[in-house]
Formats: C-alpha cells, sequence, structure tokens
C-alpha cells in the first residue's frame, strides 16, 4: 500500500515534468559517465604503469637459477642502504601470476612462451630517497651513470638494474594529470546535475503544492511528504548512473578491444574493470539525489 | 481542551497580531472568534495548529504544551486538529471520495479503513450520493461540506473553522452551521472565525471578540456585537 502510494507519486512526478526530467537525467548521465572515465583512465594507466615498472622505482633482476641465499645476501644488503625504502622479492611464481594477470588477453605472450624460463626474478625496490639511487649502483658494482634503463653489474646473481625512477614518474604525472582533469569537469558536471535534479524537485513541488498544503494540514508527517519527490531524484539519477556505465562499456568495447592484441606489453582494461567502477558511480548517483534533495527540499523542510 | 495564556504573536515583519490574549476553551464547547479583519482572528487559528509559533505565553491543545512541542508531533497534533478554510482547499483533480480519502490516506490508514470511513462521513454531512462528482461539479456549499468531511474523517478532537461561509450564500451558510452544529454535538470541539453577523446571532454561542489582537469580550451565549 504504501510502497504503490510511492511509486505511483513518483511516476507522475517523471511524466509531469518530463523536460525538465530529461535535462536533469542527462545531465546526471554525462557527469556520472565521466566520473566513471576518470577512473577507468586512472586504472588503465595503473595497468600500464605495473606493466612497464611493476610500480617500483628500482628493480633488480636475478640470474636464473636463483639461489636462496644469493636473495638474502642482495636484499640484506641493500636493506642496510639508507636511500632504500621498501623491498619485495618477487619468486618465479609470483612474476608469472602477474604477468598472467596483465597480459591474459595477448595471445601472443601466452603461446610458446614458458614463462617459468623467460622471466627471471626480482627484487623490487621503493627508494626512500630517489635521488640517492647511486647507493643501489655502487653497492651491486654496477656501471655507473648512464641513461640505459638495463645496467650491467658486478655483483654475483644480478643480472641487471632497472631504473624506472623516470618513466614511473612520468606515467604518474599523465595519469594524474589525465585523470585529475576529467574528475574536474565530472565535479562540475556532477555539480550541474545536483542542480537539474534539486530543480526538477523544487518543480514538483511547486506544482503540487496545493495537496501538499492540505497534507501538511491534515498531519502528514515531512518524511510521507518528502519521499516520493526523493524517489524521482534517485530514479533521475540512477537512470543517468545505469546510461552512464552502458556507455563506458560501448568506449571500451569500440576503442579498447579493437587496440588488444596490437600493442605489445601494453595491458588493457576489460570488462571486469569497466564493472568495478560500477559501484563508485551508483554511489555518486546516490549521492547526487541525496545532496538535490537535501537543497531542493530545504524550503519546504520546516513543517 | 484549548488553552491560550497570555499569547502574544508578533510576526517578523514587526506585526504584533495576538496580544496578551488568554483563552480557555472547554472540550465539546462551541466557539466564535469575531473581529474585523485584521483583528487576529486568522492567527489564533494558526497558532491552535503551530503554523505560526507563539512570540510569548503558552498554548495548550488537548493537554499539550504547543510551544514545546517537536517538529515530529506536529503532524501528530494535526490529526487530533480538524481544519476547515473559506476556500474548501480541495483537489480539483480528485473525485469528492478522493479528496475524503487523501486525508487518511496521507497519514497511512489502511485501505479497508478508508473504504469504511470515508463514504460514512461522507452519508453524516449530506454527499452520500456525491462520491464520485469532482468539485466543480458541486455548489460551494457541497465543497464545503467535502472539505468538512475531510477534516473530520480522522475523528479529530478539534475542528477549527476559519471563515468558512465567507464564500457562501445566506441559505447556504445556514445549512454549513447546522453541519458545524451537528459535528459539535457529537463531541467535537469548534473553534469557527467568522465576521458573519447573522449567523453569530442566530446561533447563540459562545463569542470572543479579537481587536487589533486584544481580547474585548468574551461572552457565552453571546451575539456578533
Amino acid at each position: 500500500m504504501r510502497l504503490e502510494y510511492y511509486l505511483r507519486e513518483t511516476a507522475a512526478g517523471l511524466r509531469r515534468n518530463g523536460i525538465v526530467a530529461f535535462a536533469a537525467m542527462s545531465t546526471a548521465f554525462i557527469a556520472l559517465f565521466l566520473f566513471g572515465l576518470a577512473l577507468l583512465i586512472a586504472r588503465q594507466f595503473n595497468l600500464v604503469i605495473e606493466a612497464w615498472t611493476g610500480n617500483v622505482q628500482v628493480a633488480v633482476y636475478l640470474t636464473d637459477p636463483v639461489r636462496d641465499e644469493t636473495v638474502t645476501r642482495i636484499q640484506t644488503n641493500l636493506q642496510e642502504l639508507p636511500a632504500v625504502g621498501s623491498i619485495e622479492y618477487w619468486d618465479k611464481a609470483e612474476t608469472c601470476a602477474a604477468f598472467d594477470r596483465l597480459f591474459e588477453d595477448q595471445e601472443v605472450f601466452q603461446e610458446g612462451v614458458d614463462c617459468e624460463k623467460a622471466i627471471p626474478t626480482s627484487l623490487r625496490i621503493n627508494l626512500a630517497d630517489p635521488s640517492q639511487f647511486d647507493q643501489i649502483t655502487a653497492a651491486l658494482g654496477c656501471e655507473a651513470g648512464g641513461t640505459t634503463q638495463e645496467i650491467q653489474c658486478t655483483e654475483p646473481g644480478v643480472r641487471d638494474v632497472s631504473d624506472y625512477r623516470d618513466l614511473l614518474d612520468r606515467l604518474t604525472a599523465i595519469t594524474r594529470v589525465l585523470s585529475i582533469g576529467v574528475l574536474s569537469i565530472a565535479v562540475i558536471m556532477l555539480a550541474s546535475a545536483i542542480a537539474l535534479v534539486a530543480n526538477t524537485l523544487r518543480m514538483g513541488m511547486f506544482a503540487r503544492r496545493k495537496e501538499i498544503g492540505i497534507m501538511r494540514l491534515v498531519g502528514a508527517t515531512n518524511w510521507r511528504i518528502r519521499v516520493p519527490f526523493l524517489i524521482e531524484g534517485l530514479v533521475e539519477s540512477l537512470i543517468g548512473a545505469v546510461a552512464a556505465l552502458a556507455a563506458l562499456f560501448v568506449i571500451k568495447v569500440f576503442f579498447i578491444d579493437q587496440l588488444r592484441g596490437q600493442l605489445q606489453f601494453f595491458p588493457l582494461i576489460r570488462n571486469s574493470d569497466v564493472l568495478a567502477v560500477a559501484p563508485w558511480i551508483l554511489i555518486a548517483a546516490v549521492a547526487v539525489a541525496v545532496i538535490a534533495g537535501t537543497i531542493g527540499m530545504r524550503r519546504f523542510l520546516d513543517v | 481542551m484549548i488553552s491560550l495564556q497570555r499569547v502574544t504573536k508578533t510576526y517578523k515583519n514587526g506585526v504584533t497580531a495576538l496580544t496578551d490574549v488568554n483563552v480557555e476553551v472547554e472540550k465539546g464547547e462551541f466557539v466564535f472568534i469575531v473581529g474585523q479583519s485584521g483583528s487576529g482572528k486568522s492567527t489564533m487559528i494558526r497558532l491552535l495548529i503551530r503554523e505560526e509559533d507563539v512570540t510569548k505565553g503558552q498554548i495548550y491543545v488537548g493537554g499539550k504544551n504547543l510551544a514545546k512541542m517537536s517538529s515530529w508531533d506536529i503532524p501528530k497534533l494535526r490529526r487530533n486538529v480538524g481544519t476547515v478554510f473559506q476556500d474548501f482547499r480541495l483537489l480539483q483533480d480528485k473525485t469528492v471520495f478522493e479528496n475524503v480519502a487523501f486525508g487518511l490516506e496521507v497519514i497511512g490508514k489502511p485501505k479497508n479503513v478508508i473504504g469504511q470511513r470515508v463514504p460514512e462521513i461522507l452519508e453524516y454531512v449530506g454527499l452520500g450520493d456525491k462520491l464520485s462528482n469532482y468539485p466543480d461539479e458541486l455548489s460551494g456549499g457541497e465543497q464545503q461540506r467535502v472539505s468538512i468531511a475531510r477534516a473530520c474523517v480522522n475523528r479529530p478532537l478539534v475542528l477549527l473553522a476559519d471563515e468558512p461561509t465567507g464564500n457562501l450564500d445566506p441559505n447556504t451558510s445556514v445549512d454549513i452551521m447546522r453541519l458545524l452544529d451537528k459535528v459539535n454535538r457529537i463531541g467535537t470541539t469548534v473553534v469557527m472565525a467568522t465576521h458573519d453577523q447573522a449567523i453569530v446571532d442566530a446561533m447563540r454561542k459562545r463569542v470572543i471578540e479579537l481587536d487589533e489582537g486584544y481580547v474585548v469580550r468574551d461572552q457565552s451565549r453571546g451575539v456578533y456585537s
């Protein structure tokens, strides 16, 4: 009975301000789409960063076959350096799992490659002080200076050392600029969506001011009066959210999927990544509706 | 049932509508509030349903202090106090039945209660055969009956009527007064603000006269002036 009442009121409300409701929904759609896009851009770049640098500034690749003593010895030596922040050892299993995960859709890497043989294990290092990278090369007896990423070293068991500081910095910077750029447009659009949803609620309340007046007179509670409008706002922003998710999948299928298999060592976002932003889009949609409700009905909040 | 103790109401714009008003209304009484336009009649009605807050003094309705009432309790107050206005306040897109049912629906009464009480009260106000008519198909008097039915369908303790005959011709007004008297006789306390002299004189009920916000007369079985 109560649910039926609310649904009826909501449907009537959406019908009544068709055009304004459409404006609110389409703005919510664009806002939530951009919001999701910003999250996906960040996700995409994080995949690339992980593939290219393993998310660390320095990787010390070890020569096969790896002996546990060698790992322990090098790890202990490096840990003593003041420049070193954290060290993590990636053995064959861990390295190959990460590789599979990043490149599972790129068949060229999966076939004919025996991961266990092809990929070296590594010590992955984040520096406490990136400017003191030389401490590591010195400790491992590597060639000093140079700009090459694969630095040869004399330390037994060490195949080479990769300096990802620059690459990581640049990729992180690009990620930040792109996703924050899109995110700030999304925030502006979200603000307009809130304003437009609030406006539809206000128009709805104005159109029904007589009914609302009577409801107050006969002792309807505030919630009884407000809930149909809140649901209306929620429906509008959720329709926008669903459309935004659909649009993100379309982008993924028509743009990202076209690149799949063409770029080497370039992992791409997958359906699961798009799905992973869905909860965030829904949360943002609910937030839009709640804020719009609070703003739109402020004038009507007092009895 | 209703008690106003040293009530003063000053609006935000500085106008003082009521000054130091003391009024006691017993359960089951019928009271006229008379006075010229702007004498404070409507303000008194608005205070009694807490559409406005008192500036000074205390108001009790059914034993509850309105000034201390939280906004959560205001709907409860209004369920116990029916209100009728000069302009009927009916919804034009709803039938007579739906207009009265609306009053119960929005306070969450179940369908079976609505289905039972609405025809009952409409029969009581003499509109038993107009359930599916729309307001614009009714005369002014009939519309006011619908609004009285809506005000009474939840069986309030008090019925407040603000100029209920203001839009009606004298004969129809008499009919409405008979109905209000009938509502009063089943135990509902009725407070009616009016400046309809003929009606007040004919009814010979208690009369409280307001003049520029002061109570200048409180007379049982009184006349208009």
